[in-house]
């Protein structure tokens, strides 16, 4: 399988230094590994802007100017971007302008007006230059604050990897239903910043283990990240590789394998939204001509994967997927799995798979 | 009804300061200004801040209160002796064993309360006798008759305590509340005092060291609030702001208004405890759960940051939205919080409902309709026509620094109401 970069190759990084990078990914690609933590590509070092010290200020004023020009900025530009794919509206980016705003200053402590100044984790020029790329770019706005707010965990992301999507959460519901899960091996693949395999992890006791693989090195250093803030190191274990090659090791052990693989039909992507379309890593998106390409290769593996009694769950494109997969499972690939279930997602979209090994 | 829950009020109110008199003792309580309309309420029973009757010095409880405890003693003590055969019985089973104890443990601080009463009964019954025997030792005598006068004090300071504990809790006043605050008549001006007063009690939480939590806003035009929720967390937030349900009403002169004139409107405001999983257990069958569709397939060819919940309970058609949490998992969550305290308040009310008259027209009822306060601007007062109680500095309210006045007087009013209806039983 060819080896994609999961980002946009900067421009002022020379060709020779690319195909040099491309050579050093491909060597470990039959081979299981563990992730090793040097980052080889990053475009940005700076911590995400959430994150980092408070070491500007600004009047309130300031920011209130700032405010202002934010605010007609999206109200001008709200109707033009729903209209056009699908994209935020101007209520949807006020509010994304207040948490903008929330995340870059630090309380102060009296609400009251006491204090001219309030302290920044960006300079207000930056603050300018960050809605403006919001706005004319499309830029995600979870990369813009460097997180995204999933289930009850906040996630670092950064362009690279799959900002996580709210239905998504939905999985580690149907895995603690499993009975024993809290002491079983799990495997996440394709675990992009980690949000599953962490929210997974959290639940977890003694035994228990989650093995979180991915192919592209910027998610697995985001979901390092994103494991060591939530202090799972000794829980959850992160892969480097694609699908179920890094898990020769417990091939047959795992009770349950989880995933949110690429789905999107090739097709469909020029047509998407811009915040995905031109900002979100393919790899993580595209899932070949009907988008099952990986979804069935999934399948077709977890019989091996899965000990005896051990659970799957897929998150797929829909009802059409969802329907072909739960045929699959339960009749061609009929004797290896039972209890094949479809679940909907709260808009009412059968969005998982679920089932069993025999 | 309103006009007549009200009238009643100030009666028995009137019967309760003759009956009761035990209830005030200390003098050191300060003096607050009546409402016009009940100058005939002595001052008496109007007295804020301390519980009076907490203070070290206790007067006799009247004859038929004290002849209705003692029924209620033994009843109890009854109670308990047999639970603690229940339990004891070798072929007791899982079920009754634990609803024994529990019941148990609920009477046990009335118990505790009890035995020492009835120790100093004794103490009391045997002092008599000994001054009854040695009426020559005049030492003797004395000495006998010192320790009864301390045996009687503490005799009294135990059947007030019992008193107390005797009276029927809600459980609900430890809880958390739910704070909300609706526009009522008086179209924009409403809506900016609904935020006026949402802040106030915000304030108000905040010098309590209770947390705020904003729900939902739904702003008007002029930016005033048509109607917002928030959550209070803390000890006996509930406890506390169960009074505040009800219609508040405003006079003062709207920012809108040209010529000066002084405009009448009203916010009204519902105080719900915040129940939990135990208290209300929702089936997943029963909850309809919906969220923004994006029109296309979701999942990952959407990017969005809007992750409302809406959550409709079936059986109640009772519905909750909820939009300002950054992530769908607790904006969910959030919702059914709400949903749980509104079918909590719901049964509340319903059982409320079914009891006697009484206790229906008491304070803290809830009847989200009865007029309970005026703030009026021009004369820089606040009222409130429950307990008649009136505030001069309407800034000082305003600021959340005021209203622990009007809560304790209505936590004694509730007292009241609560020995009165005892004493009818």
């Amino acid at each position: 399988m060819t080896l994609r970069f999961a980002f946009p190759v900067c421009s002022p990084l020379a060709p020779f230094l690319a195909s040099s990078l491309h050579r050093r990914l491909s060597i470990p690609s039959r081979s299981s590994s563990s992730f090793s933590p040097t980052p080889l590509f990053s475009s940005d070092h700076r911590p995400p802007l959430f994150l980092r010290p408070p070491a500007f200020a600004a009047s309130r004023t300031d920011l209130h100017d700032f405010r202002r020009w934010a605010e007609s900025l999206a109200l001008a530009a709200g109707p033009r971007l729903s209209a056009s794919d699908g994209g935020p509206d101007a209520a949807l980016l006020r509010r994304e302008l207040a948490w903008l705003v929330e995340d870059a200053t630090v309380a102060a402590a009296s609400e009251s007006g006491v204090g001219e100044e309030l302290r920044l984790r960006v300079e207000l020029e930056e603050l300018y230059r960050l809605w403006k790329a919001r706005i004319e770019e499309r830029r995600p706005f979870q990369y813009i604050v460097g997180c995204e707010h999933w289930r009850d965990l906040v996630l670092v992301v950064k362009e690279g990897v799959l900002i996580p999507r709210p239905e998504t959460e939905m999985v580690v519901d149907l895995v603690a239903e499993v009975e024993g899960f809290e002491k079983g091996l799990w495997a996440d693949l394709g675990t992009g910043s980690g949000a599953i395999a962490v929210g997974i992890g959290r639940m977890l006791q003694e035994g228990g283990r989650v093995f979180a693989t991915d192919l592209s090195p910027v998610a697995l250093e985001v979901a390092r990240l994103n494991v060591e803030r939530y202090e799972l190191k000794d829980k959850i274990e992160l892969r480097w590789g694609s699908w179920f090659e890094p898990l020769r090791d417990v091939e047959g052990k795992l009770m349950g394998l989880v995933s949110n693989p690429p789905y999107i039909p090739s097709s469909h992507i020029p047509g998407l939204q811009a915040e995905v379309g031109q900002h979100e890593p393919k790899l993580a998106l595209d899932g070949g001509e009907a988008g099952m390409d990986h979804l069935l290769h999934l399948c077709e593996g977890s019989a091996s994967a899965l000990k005896s009694g051990g659970f799957f769950a897929f998150e797929t494109n829909g009802d059409e997927q969802s329907e072909f997969l739960a045929d699959l499972m339960s009749i061609k690939l009929g004797n290896f799995f039972h209890n094949i279930k479809m679940i909907s997602d709260f808009a009412g979209i059968q969005r998982f798979v679920t089932g069993f090994r025999r | 009804m309103r006009n007549l829950g009200f009238q009643w009020g100030r009666n028995l109110v009137r019967r309760y300061y003759q009956r009761y008199d035990f209830l005030i003792s200390s003098s050191s309580i300060p003096v607050l200004r009546l409402h016009p309309l009940q100058p005939s309420i002595s001052r008496g029973l109007f007295l804020s801040a301390q519980q009076a009757y907490s203070t070290e010095s206790h007067s006799e409880l009247p004859v038929d209160l004290l002849r209705i405890m003692e029924q209620r003693m033994i009843a109890i003590e009854q109670r308990s002796s047999y639970l603690q055969e229940q339990i004891n019985q070798a072929t007791v089973s899982a079920v009754d064993y634990s609803r024994a104890n529990k019941e148990l443990r609920k009477l046990g601080s009335s118990m505790e309360l009890i035995k020492e009463l009835r120790t100093k009964e004794k103490e009391i019954d045997g002092l008599k006798s000994v001054m009854s025997d040695c009426v020559e030792d005049k030492d003797m005598w004395n000495m006998a008759d010192e320790e009864l006068a301390q045996a009687l004090v503490e005799e009294r300071r135990l059947q007030h305590l019992l008193l107390k504990s005797l009276l029927p809790k809600d459980d609900a006043d430890e809880r958390d509340c739910i704070l909300e605050v609706r526009a009522g008549t008086g179209g924009e001006e409403a809506s900016l005092f609904a935020m006026d007063i949402f802040k106030m009690y915000e304030k108000y939480s905040q010098k309590r060291g209770w947390k705020f939590d904003v729900i939902d806003i739904m702003e008007s035009d002029l930016k005033g609030y048509k109607e917002a929720s928030g959550t209070i967390s803390g000890p006996r937030a509930y406890g506390r702001l169960k009074f505040e349900s009800g219609v508040h009403r405003v006079q003062r002169v709207p920012v809108t208004e040209k010529s000066g004139r002084v405009h009448t409107s009203a916010v009204s405001i519902a105080i719900l405890p915040q129940a939990d999983e135990v208290d209300v257990q929702l089936r997943n069958e029963d909850l309809k759960i919906d969220t923004y569709r994006s029109g296309g397939s979701g999942g990952q060819s959407v990017n969005t940051t809007n992750s409302a919940v809406r959550i409709m309970h079936i059986p109640t058609g009772i519905t909750v939205a909820i939009q300002d949490e950054r992530s769908q998992h607790m904006n969910k969550a959030k919702a059914l919080k709400v949903l749980r305290a509104r079918l909590y308040e719901m049964e509340r009310s319903r059982l409320q409902r079914s009891r006697s008259k009484l206790r229906a027209e008491q304070i803290g009822s809830g009847d989200r309709s009865e007029r309970i306060r005026t703030y009026n601007f021009p004369q820089g007062r606040v009222t409130d026509h429950r307990v008649g109680i009136t505030h001069h500095s309407i800034e000082d309210v305003m600021e959340g620094e005021s209203l622990d006045m009007f809560v304790d007087a209505l936590l004694l009013q509730e007292e009241m109401d609560a020995i009165a209806s005892f004493g009818t039983q």
